[in-house]
């Protein structure tokens, strides 16, 4: 997995321009600084809670824990991309909160339409185009919502965030082998539940 | 999932996602090469994983708070005192109260002891003079010579109590007070009871107050 080629992500947020002059400023103290960095990165990490927790108020809860969490440990922050260091500190809040869930009895999430975020309107270059990508996007996220939570997990945080499987096993304390089995189980499941929509695939 | 013609999908997976292994694994390369079904399944899985990573961020359900709050202000030293006082309250009665239960219990004992057993001691000299009284070589000055050497067989019990008595009787001196004894060199044996017990009631009292003085009251 490590030399798997990542594909180039699509309406993700981009870095700001003058990132790592921000980062600086918000490690030396400024409020203003940080606070411009959570909110340019405030939907990457909410995405990220929000699919591994299905749950739009678990998934604030745990996206202003992750900003708690980073903003103690920005000081800290050495260097590497900053959205992926982020996204780190916002997967393990919400592993946080989905252990404590799965110590309750838990299935599948309930409803796969219900608290579903708006998915941004995407720019209207294409609109044929647009429309395919929405829907097919709109399908994946009910699919995923419909795996179990162990493959959701790893399927969202190694095949939507990038995140290699080293880093899925030790932020799910979890086997290597176990993680790689979840993905792939996952991603075959994935498949079966797509199978009605399979025209809509990125070629 | 695994048959006797195509590999495990799971190793399909592993293919889609070209993992150093799947990648590595001739046999499985050739089988895809060569089979339809399994190359349909690695592309639709590459398809899916493509889609996958294309699925975009979402705009949060509510507005976050993106900062933790500010750090209060350190309060002043009479609040940080208060907060002091507070939290040493109930050690600090707990320990008092039970120093004083102690105290109160050691004092009190030796006194609930001498009333217990103080018929018994009474008894005992009236005993010893009986016995002095039915024997015929009884001598006013050393009872418990006379009773062990006795030729009366039925005083044998009670002759080992007045033997004891007798050695008392030594150890207090000769005319039974405890101010000769400590004059021939005992130390004076004091009890530490009641100082466990005032120790114990000065601790109450001085967290009642503390508390008092230190912690604000509502209203």
């Amino acid at each position: 997995m490590a030399d798997a080629p990542e594909p180039a992500p699509r309406n993700r947020t981009p870095p700001l321009p003058d990132e790592a002059a921000v980062i600086a400023r918000a490690a030396d103290g400024d409020r203003a600084a940080f606070t411009r960095l959570m909110e340019h990165y405030q939907s990457a990490c909410y995405g990220l809670a929000w699919r591994l927790l299905g749950d739009p108020d678990r998934a604030a809860d745990a996206t202003q824990d992750a900003f708690v969490h980073a903003y103690t440990a920005i000081r800290s922050y050495r260097g590497g991309v900053f959205r992926s260091w982020l996204l780190r500190i916002t997967a393990n809040a919400s592993y946080d909160i989905l252990r404590r869930q799965q110590r309750r009895p838990a299935g599948p999430l309930p409803d796969p339409e219900e608290g579903a975020p708006e998915l941004p309107d995407a720019s209207a270059v294409d609109p044929d185009a647009e429309a395919t990508r929405s829907e097919l996007y709109r399908h994946l996220e009910r699919a995923l919502r419909l795996l179990p939570p162990d493959q959701r997990t790893a399927v969202v945080l190694c095949d939507i965030y990038g995140m290699d499987y080293n880093e899925v096993a030790s932020m799910t304390d979890s086997a290597l082998g176990t993680v790689k089995s979840r993905i792939h189980r996952g991603r075959l499941r994935l498949r079966v539940l797509m199978a009605d929509h399979r025209e809509l695939f990125t070629s | 999932m695994l048959n006797s013609t195509h590999p495990d999908d799971e190793r399909l997976s592993a293919l889609a996602s070209r993992d150093d292994d799947a990648v590595a694994d001739a046999g499985l390369a050739a089988h895809v090469e060569a089979c339809d079904r399994c190359a349909d399944v690695v592309g639709e899985l590459g398809a899916l994983r493509a889609s996958l990573a294309e699925l975009p961020d979402l705009a949060p359900s509510r507005p976050l708070r993106l900062l933790p709050p500010a750090e209060e202000p350190r309060p002043a030293t009479a609040d940080r005192l208060g907060s002091w006082a507070r939290r040493l309250f109930a050690p600090a009665l707990t320990a008092g109260a039970a120093l004083a239960m102690v105290g109160l219990v050691g004092t009190a004992a030796p006194a609930l002891d001498g009333m217990a057993s103080g018929g018994a001691d009474q008894a005992l000299p009236e005993v010893g003079a009986e016995l002095r009284a039915d024997s015929p070589q009884s001598a006013p000055t050393d009872g418990a010579r006379i009773l062990v050497g006795s030729d009366a067989p039925a005083a044998a019990g009670e002759g080992g109590v007045a033997e004891d008595l007798a050695t008392d009787e030594d150890a207090m001196g000769e005319d039974g007070s405890e101010a000769a004894g400590q004059a021939r060199g005992l130390p004076a044996e004091r009890s530490p009871w009641p100082m466990v017990l005032f120790t114990g009631l000065a601790l109450v009292i001085g967290a009642l107050l503390l508390r008092w003085i230190l912690v604000p009251r509502a209203g």
